[in-house]
This record gives structure tokens, C-alpha cells and sequence, in this order.
């Protein structure tokens, strides 16, 4: 032993590993469609080249063709190619376990020796003389968290242990030990192997010069062959290693094959790197290994029994630590993650040309509540996503009911079963079906309305309801008008005239519909956009609270209730529209909701905000118009009947029952507000009988 | 669309490519690249399986530059998510501690590995440039990481262009979400590009040129220069 001593142990650089994000995209779809709970181990295939670059190793890569297909892509998938150059492939196998725990379980050595036994038998055999590759064997172990889209592996490389090990004789770049005549014929030798197809995947081969500095490139079967004649004898493989002080870890079991099955004690080895695609002898190596008497009678001894096994090393170091490794691919692989930066793609996009100046922040921000999960309410929450707005609350007390789905776009006929889902439910889960990342909610309650008497019992409930619609619409942006009753309507424009919260109405008759914005409140604007909405607070402060007046001195814009009232007579808009809001041309609710929404994303985008000035199209004032968006208007009427469409301009009414200044900044009548005699005493000054039976619908068509 | 005569007006030319240029294109390209960068990674072309909806006499593919790296500046030891928690007692092994014939790596500096591949985009008409980055172990990297490695010059285009707008999208072959170059404004300058060419304008558009031209303008943005001399080369043909 001692005589060892003076010599360098011949160190071999490990092998490492990279596996591509398409073999875990793989496995998944493996586990998942095929594999299910059974964990038994799979077998891969991975892939390496010899080095190409003075600065980096050639790593075992496993690709998304490193397992096996799915039987029913298999058309579609090809097979491994052998006689890739780049791509020569080694035998592995996989175990993926199912659980954590499991993974951690593993007994790591008593797997690597399973596999270095394979080696040691395929040597045995002679097996590993005919196909080399399977001296380069690997194990895998793996467990994909297919819930977080993380996963935790480990590789081995298993490597039979000489004992005592290899020692260096010599070694230097190829360029040095080949003669000029030798290196060129090598070179060229070599590059032949590599560029046909039946070798080039070859990853140990034999080199042989002859005395007339001839190269041959040969498989290691052929190492009987080579004996005879004076000639120079090399082992080569393909060097994964780019170091040149030492050769990379194929040759560790090249020379345990070498020993065991040729008894060999001094080898030369040639450690084949490339460059540009050749052969490179500068960056290759040649070696001389020494292997000790006692060791190759060892082997012998194992070679006459083969339940003797060498023992074996191999486990990749993380980092130079024995710690598994851990990928995370939520990035690429969770839906939701894809469906957020698919979503804003196409906004980006406007934002990019179209529209510069449009507003993604303030939309996304933007907390938007539906009253009303119909035709209009499903409709609207689409655009609303559509638009990039991701915070949307509905609010419904009824149940999908068999004739809903045809219309309400976000209801399907599961929906309807057992009864019915409550629609509010129903439509949040279809919108996180739709795009998972939107912030919806669901508030399942009646809207109290005027006219509709309360039994005493039910009162404290309606009380309730009352606070809770004031603080749903406190804790909003913008509110949306989509009950298919006007009286409905009543109490959230009278809260939100209040708060000064945007709000939009749309409204449908049987062939014809109203979108408007309603205009500011009389009171104050308490929530300030921006410093001009600021410079309206004081100038209606100045101006004591002339409640009809608008910043401009302009009247204010009017609400849904005012412009009832003040609305030009004409034949369309003399019917109340929403009396009729279930029996519609099924074209009329998506053109009205459309409408709604867009006419939102004009109110964001203004500067005035909830105060900006109705604008007409065709308008004089040019000026104004100059909006990236366009013209804001107050309403949007339009006929299906006509196919039109026109802008109109309604002012608050100071007898408007919704938001005149009586209404709202008469202490004790916000005092009462949420009160319910107050609310029943209003609910007189309606005349007609409204009747809210949703399943009437027939009945509610004024003819 | 570049006519199957090889040479258009520039002047009627609307800055797209055919299916079949585009290949062809892609094979000139791919071989000049070999001429003037036999030092960094090579492009090939990618064979797809056939679609149905494409007809079986056109190859589909792309091409795919695997694999080139860039160095890392910065030094930082725990990019990309790779994690590293405590040792495991339980895997240590008597052999592998005593076994003094491997190698102790030291692993200071981590490579990033970019990934190329240039998709004709039949809606456009134009290729689309598709990337990625990850680490050794195969990690991906973020589009912030890949941002912080770019050159200068690259954020500067990023930042001063509006074409140069990077997006993340499914890869059209791989089904993956891939980094990309997003195509609309791509047949414009293109067009700008030819125009400003006096052999353009002289002897008409080459199809055999337009990837080489498209290519040392994305290729930038991404880091990859094109060598002029290949560019010169080209123009001369």
C-alpha cells in the first residue's frame, strides 16, 4: 500500500444533472392520467454528450422523450431517436414515490446498490461489452407535489468502488501525448465515429494507433481483435467534464469493466471533448490509470462469484451537501398563474397602441357591485373580467331556475338541479371557473323594496338587509343596477346618491333598453378621486349646497328616478322599461350590459369622474371629446326595433324620490334611511301594484 | 408576403413571410450563423409532427438554438427557488465520505441556460422569437432574472421600443409557457428595415435574408448579437 502513496488517487469529477422542465410536465401528465397511486419504478432514459466547452460540463439531462409515452399520445410522440450526436443516451430508472414521506423513506443506499448490482451483472455478463451505455446506468428518485407543482428528486450515478482506487500515472491533453501524424488520424478517426449515425450515440469505444500512426476508432467488443500487432491501445469515452486536471465519472465504471473483465492492471484512457462539433485533442485527454494487483485479484475473486458486489458511490451532492433537490414550476404549470398573465395580455395590448393612457391599475382596483345575478347581472360580470376588472360582488337572493341558463350566460343546467343553486353562488363559481384569479363574492339577500309589505315578524330581517346593502355599497367603487323590478332599484340609488358612489342602471323593455350613469349626489363628495374632485367639494360648499347645481354651474346629472320623471316624451321611453325586463329580445341584455360596462371604464377614466359632464354623440363641444375612450355619456337609449341608438341627458329632478336634496341632506330623513317605517311610508307614493314574482313573467308585460 | 419568385418590389412589400420562405429562410439563416458563430451553440431545425390541419407535404418545425449560456455577473447563492434545506442524516454514507477518488466540485459560480426558438407565426406571418432561461439543474427562471442578466443595451431597446414587448405565452410545439417577442409590430419594421436597404430597394426582397435582418434586431433584445459581417454577407448574395 505504501508504494501507493506517492502517486495521486485518480479523481473523477461527478457526473451532474439537469432535468428539463418538459420531463416534469411529462411525469405529471404521466401520474396523473396513467400512473394514479402505483408507484412501481419507471424506466428513463437520460441523455449527455462529451463536453463542448472549455468552461462547462455536459450535464445527464432528462428531457420530456426521457420516459415513456402515454399510450394515447403515442401517435403523436416520437419514440427516442437513436444516432443523436448530442443526445446519447443512458439507461435509468425512476422512482417516483407518492407521498412526501415517502420520498424521505427512501432507503438511498440499499437503491444505489440495487442498481450497481445491474452494472456489476451486466459486466459480468458481457452485456455491457456490447451495448456500453448501461455502464452509465442512473437512478432517480422523485416525488411531484402536483399540488404546488413543486418537486423534490435526487440522482445517483452509480459507480462500482476499486479498493483500493485507481491510481494516475500520467495524464495530459491529448494534443500533447498523440504525435502530429497520430492526433490528426485520431481527430479524424473520431470525427468519423461521431458523425455516423450507428456510433455517434456509442459512448465508450476503443482507439487504436498502429505503429504507422493510424488511428481506428472500435466498439469493446472488439478488444480481442485489437491484440494482436504492435499498437497503441486506448479506452475512450465520450468526457462529460470540461476539467482538465481531472476525468469526468463514465470512466469510473469503464475501468472497473476494464479490470474485471480483462484483468488489466495499466490502462490508457482517452477522455473524448469536443469543440464546435470535432474532436478538439487540446481540450480531450489521455491518462494512464494503475490499478493495484490486490484490487484485480479482488475482482477476479468477485468475478468467480457474482453474489460479490463491489461496493458503490454515486448520490449527486446538492451544492456539496447530501440534500435532494427541489424544483418549483407554479410559474409554468399552475392554471391560475397562466390564466393571470394570459388575462392581462390582451389589455397590455391595448394599452400599447390603442390606448396609452389606459388605466390597468385603476380597473383591476376597482371593487364593482351587481345588483342582480340575471340576464344582465351574468352579462355584465363577464365584460367587467373582460375589461381586467378583478373585484366584483353579486348580489341575488334567488335560485337558477330550468329557464335560466339560455340567457344568463354564467348558468349551466347543473346549476338548475336539485332545486337550484343560489344565484349569486352559482354565477362567483362560474366567474372563478371562467378566470380563477378574480376576486368575487357572493351575497345571497333580498333587496328591500317599497311597496312590498313587510309582515312584523319579518321586519328585523328587513332592517338587516337595509344595513347590509349600506355597507356592501360603502365598501364599493361602483354599483350596478341590473334587478329586473324598478322598485328595487329604489333604496341602493338612494344610498348610493348618498355616498356618491358611481353607479350605473341598465334597464330592458321588450325591444329597447336604458344605460345611464347616475350623476353626483346633492350632499358633499366625500370619497376624492383626484385634486379637481377636491376643487368640486369647495366650490359646492361655496356655492351652499345648491343641490341641482353642478361644478360648472350645470345641473346635476339625474338618476334613474329623475329621469322617469324628466324624460322627453316619446312613445319608447314613456313605458317603464324594466316593467318588462324578462321578456326581452334575447339580443337586448348583452348590448345593454356591454353598454354598462363600458360606460364604467369611461366614468374610471375621467377626470371628473362621477361629475363629469354628459357628453351627446356627434357632439359641438370637440374639446371634450378628445377622451382616448370617447364621449361619456348619461344614457344610452336604444331599439332593437329601429336598431338605434342615441345619447340623451337627463338632470336631477328636485322632486326626484332617489337623490333630490330632501331626500339626502334632511338629517332625519338619513336618519331613517335604513329605517323601515321610513321605507314604508315612501313605498306609499307608489301607485302601482308591483307584484314580484319572478316566475310571472308574463304578467308583467304592458301591452 | 414574399413571393415564391424569391424577389418583390419593396415598395409593394407588406413585411410578411410565407410558411415556405420562412423555412427556406430559416435554413439560410441557420447556415450563416454556422459560417460567422461557430463558437456558440447552433440552430437547427426542429421537426414537428405533422397537425392535420396542415398539408402533409409542408414539414412543420422551427428552429431551435439549445443551451447557450451567459455567465452570470452577480453573485447569489440562492436564485431561481432553488432550495436547499439541512442535511440529511439519514443519507450519509460511511463510502461515499472516505470514498477520496471523487472529485469535490466547488459550486461558486451557477450558469444560466437560454433556450431559442424562432416559430413562424401564420397569423402574422412573420417569426416570432421564443426563449427561456434556467438554471443547471433546470430550474426556470424568471422573466425579472432574465431581465437582471440582459445586457444594458438590451433593457434599453426594452425599454425605448414598443415592438420589443416581452410576453409570456404558450409555446405553439411545446404547449409550455415560453418568454416571446410579441409579433404585431414585426412585419412594420421589417418593412422599414428593407426600405432603408439600397440593395433592397435595387434588387428587390430576398426571402433568404429576412431572418438573418429580423433576427439582428430580436436577437439584441435578447442578448444574441449578430456579427455584421453576416449581415454584409448576406446582402451580397
Amino acid at each position: 500500500m505504501a508504494g501507493h502513496e506517492s502517486r495521486p488517487v485518480l479523481q473523477f469529477a461527478p457526473f451532474q444533472s439537469s432535468v428539463d422542465e418538459g420531463f416534469w410536465h411529462r411525469l405529471s401528465s404521466l401520474k396523473l392520467n396513467k400512473l394514479g397511486i402505483d408507484d412501481s419504478p419507471i424506466p428513463i432514459t437520460g441523455f449527455y454528450a462529451p463536453s463542448a466547452h472549455p468552461q462547462v460540463s455536459n450535464y445527464l439531462t432528462l428531457l420530456a422523450e426521457s420516459l415513456p409515452t402515454e399510450p394515447c399520445e403515442q401517435s403523436s410522440v416520437a419514440t427516442v431517436i437513436r444516432g443523436n450526436r448530442n443526445r446519447c443516451s443512458a439507461p435509468g430508472i425512476l422512482y417516483n414515490t407518492n407521498t412526501l414521506e415517502g420520498f424521505h423513506a427512501i432507503d438511498k443506499q440499499s437503491l444505489l446498490k440495487a442498481e450497481a448490482k445491474k452494472v456489476w451483472e451486466s459486466i459480468h455478463s458481457g452485456e455491457a461489452e456490447e451495448d456500453s451505455a448501461i455502464l452509465s446506468r442512473f437512478l432517480l428518485i422523485s416525488f411531484a407535489d402536483l399540488k404546488k407543482w413543486s418537486f423534490h428528486y435526487c440522482f445517483a450515478f452509480p459507480a462500482l468502488v476499486l479498493d483500493p482506487p485507481a491510481t494516475l500515472l500520467d495524464l495530459r491533453p491529448a494534443s500533447q501525448y498523440f504525435s502530429i501524424q497520430e492526433a490528426e488520424s485520431v481527430s479524424a478517426a473520431c470525427n468519423d465515429w461521431r458523425n455516423s449515425s450507428s456510433t455517434a450515440d456509442v459512448p465508450f469505444f476503443l482507439l487504436s494507433i498502429s505503429s504507422n500512426s493510424h488511428a481506428t476508432v472500435r466498439h469493446l467488443k472488439d478488444w480481442e481483435a485489437c491484440q494482436h500487432g504492435e499498437q497503441k491501445l486506448l479506452f475512450g469515452f465520450y468526457d462529460p467534464c470540461h476539467l482538465p486536471n481531472n476525468p469526468g465519472w463514465p470512466l469510473r465504471n469503464l475501468l472497473a469493466f476494464i479490470c474485471s473483465r480483462w484483468k488489466l492492471e495499466k490502462v490508457h484512457f482517452f477522455c473524448y471533448r469536443e469543440n464546435r462539433g470535432f474532436a478538439d485533442l487540446g481540450f480531450s485527454l489521455v491518462g494512464e490509470a494503475l490499478m493495484s494487483v490486490p484490487q484485480v485479484e479482488r475482482l477476479m475473486k468477485g468475478w468467480e462469484d457474482p453474489q460479490h458486489i463491489p461496493s458503490a458511490v454515486g448520490w449527486e451532492l446538492n451544492r456539496g451537501k447530501k440534500v435532494p433537490r427541489c424544483i418549483s414550476l407554479a410559474k409554468s404549470m399552475d392554471p391560475t398563474r397562466l390564466a393571470i398573465s394570459a388575462a392581462d395580455l390582451n389589455l397590455k395590448l391595448m394599452r400599447w397602441r390603442a390606448l396609452p393612457s389606459l388605466d390597468l391599475n385603476v380597473l383591476s382596483s376597482t371593487k364593482c357591485l351587481l345588483l342582480g345575478a340575471g340576464t344582465l347581472g351574468c352579462q355584465v360580470a363577464r365584460m367587467l373580467m373582460a375589461w381586467g376588472v378583478r373585484k366584483i360582488t353579486l348580489v341575488d337572493s334567488g335560485k337558477v331556475s330550468m329557464s335560466n341558463p339560455l340567457r344568463q350566460s354564467l348558468y349551466t343546467l347543473d346549476d338548475c338541479l336539485n332545486g337550484g343553486d343560489f344565484k349569486a353562488s352559482a354565477a362567483v363559481k362560474s366567474l372563478k371557473r371562467i378566470f380563477p384569479a378574480v376576486e368575487a363574492e357572493a351575497v345571497v339577500m333580498a333587496i328591500p323594496m317599497p311597496g312590498h309589505p313587510v309582515p312584523s315578524h319579518e321586519e328585523k330581517g328587513v332592517l338587516e338587509d337595509c344595513r347590509r346593502l349600506n355597507d356592501l355599497i360603502e365598501s364599493h367603487d361602483a354599483v350596478f343596477l341590473l334587478t329586473d323590478t324598478r322598485e328595487s332599484r329604489w333604496l341602493p340609488t338612494v344610498l348610493c346618491s348618498n355616498t356618491n358612489k358611481i353607479v350605473i342602471t341598465a334597464a330592458l323593455g321588450f325591444d329597447s333598453f336604458l344605460v345611464m350613469r347616475h350623476g353626483a349626489g346633492p350632499g358633499p363628495i366625500n370619497a376624492v378621486h383626484d385634486s379637481e374632485a377636491k376643487a368640486v367639494d369647495s366650490l359646492r360648499a361655496a356655492m351652499g349646497k345648491s343641490s341641482l347645481m353642478d361644478r360648472d354651474g350645470g345641473k346635476r346629472l339625474g338618476c334613474y328616478f329623475c329621469s322617469d320623471v324628466v324624460a322627453p316624451v316619446d312613445s319608447t321611453s314613456n313605458r317603464t322599461l324594466d316593467q318588462q325586463c324578462t321578456v326581452t329580445r334575447p339580443g337586448l341584455a348583452p348590448i345593454a350590459s356591454a353598454l354598462a360596462v363600458e360606460l364604467l371604464v369611461g366614468i374610471l377614466h375621467h377626470p371628473q369622474r362621477i361629475c363629469a359632464k354628459a357628453e351627446f354623440s356627434n357632439s359641438t363641444d370637440i374639446g371634450r371629446t378628445e377622451q382616448p375612450l370617447g364621449i361619456l355619456p348619461h344614457q344610452v337609449r336604444g331599439s332593437l326595433a329601429q336598431f338605434s341608438q342615441m345619447t340623451l341627458v337627463g338632470h336631477s329632478s328636485d322632486s326626484c324620490t332617489a337623490c333630490c336634496c330632501t331626500a339626502i341632506n334632511q338629517p332625519t330623513y338619513l336618519e331613517d334611511l335604513t329605517g323601515l317605517t321610513e321605507l314604508m311610508k315612501s313605498a306609499s307614493s307608489f301607485e302601482v301594484d308591483w307584484d314580484d314574482d319572478i316566475n310571472n313573467d308574463a304578467d308583467f308585460l304592458e301591452i | 408576403m414574399v413571393s415564391d419568385q424569391a424577389t418583390v418590389d419593396v415598395s409593394s412589400w407588406n413585411g410578411t413571410l410565407s410558411l415556405s420562405d420562412f423555412r427556406e429562410s430559416a435554413s439560410a439563416f441557420a447556415e450563416k450563423w454556422k459560417e460567422f458563430n461557430s463558437a456558440v451553440p447552433q440552430w437547427s431545425w426542429v421537426v414537428c409532427p405533422p397537425r392535420p390541419w396542415i398539408a402533409a407535404r409542408d414539414v412543420d418545425g422551427y428552429l431551435s438554438l439549445k443551451n447557450a449560456f451567459l455567465p452570470r455577473y452577480k453573485e447569489e447563492d440562492n436564485i431561481g427557488g432553488c432550495q436547499i434545506g439541512e442535511e440529511e442524516p439519514s443519507c450519509s454514507d460511511v463510502n461515499e465520505r472516505t470514498d477520496n477518488a471523487i472529485l469535490v466540485r466547488s459550486y461558486g459560480h451557477e450558469v444560466h441556460f437560454y433556450d431559442f426558438h424562432v416559430v413562424y407565426n401564420s397569423s402574422y406571418r412573420v417569426p416570432v422569437l421564443y426563449f427561456r432561461a434556467y438554471c443547471s439543474d433546470g430550474q426556470p427562471l424568471t422573466l425579472s432574472d432574465i431581465k437582471e442578466e440582459l445586457p444594458a443595451s438590451s433593457m434599453k431597446m426594452l425599454k425605448e421600443c414598443k415592438w420589443t414587448f416581452i410576453t409570456e405565452e404558450e409555446h405553439p410545439y411545446l404547449n409550455r409557457p415560453w418568454y416571446t417577442l410579441h409579433p404585431c409590430g414585426t412585419s412594420e419594421w421589417m418593412k422599414l428595415l428593407f426600405a432603408n436597404d439600397a440593395l433592397v430597394a435595387k434588387d428587390g426582397v430576398v426571402a433568404e435574408q429576412y431572418l438573418v435582418s429580423w433576427f439582428s434586431v430580436v436577437g439584441q433584445v435578447v442578448g444574441l448579437k449578430t456579427p455584421l459581417e453576416m449581415l454584409h454577407s448576406c446582402t451580397r448574395l
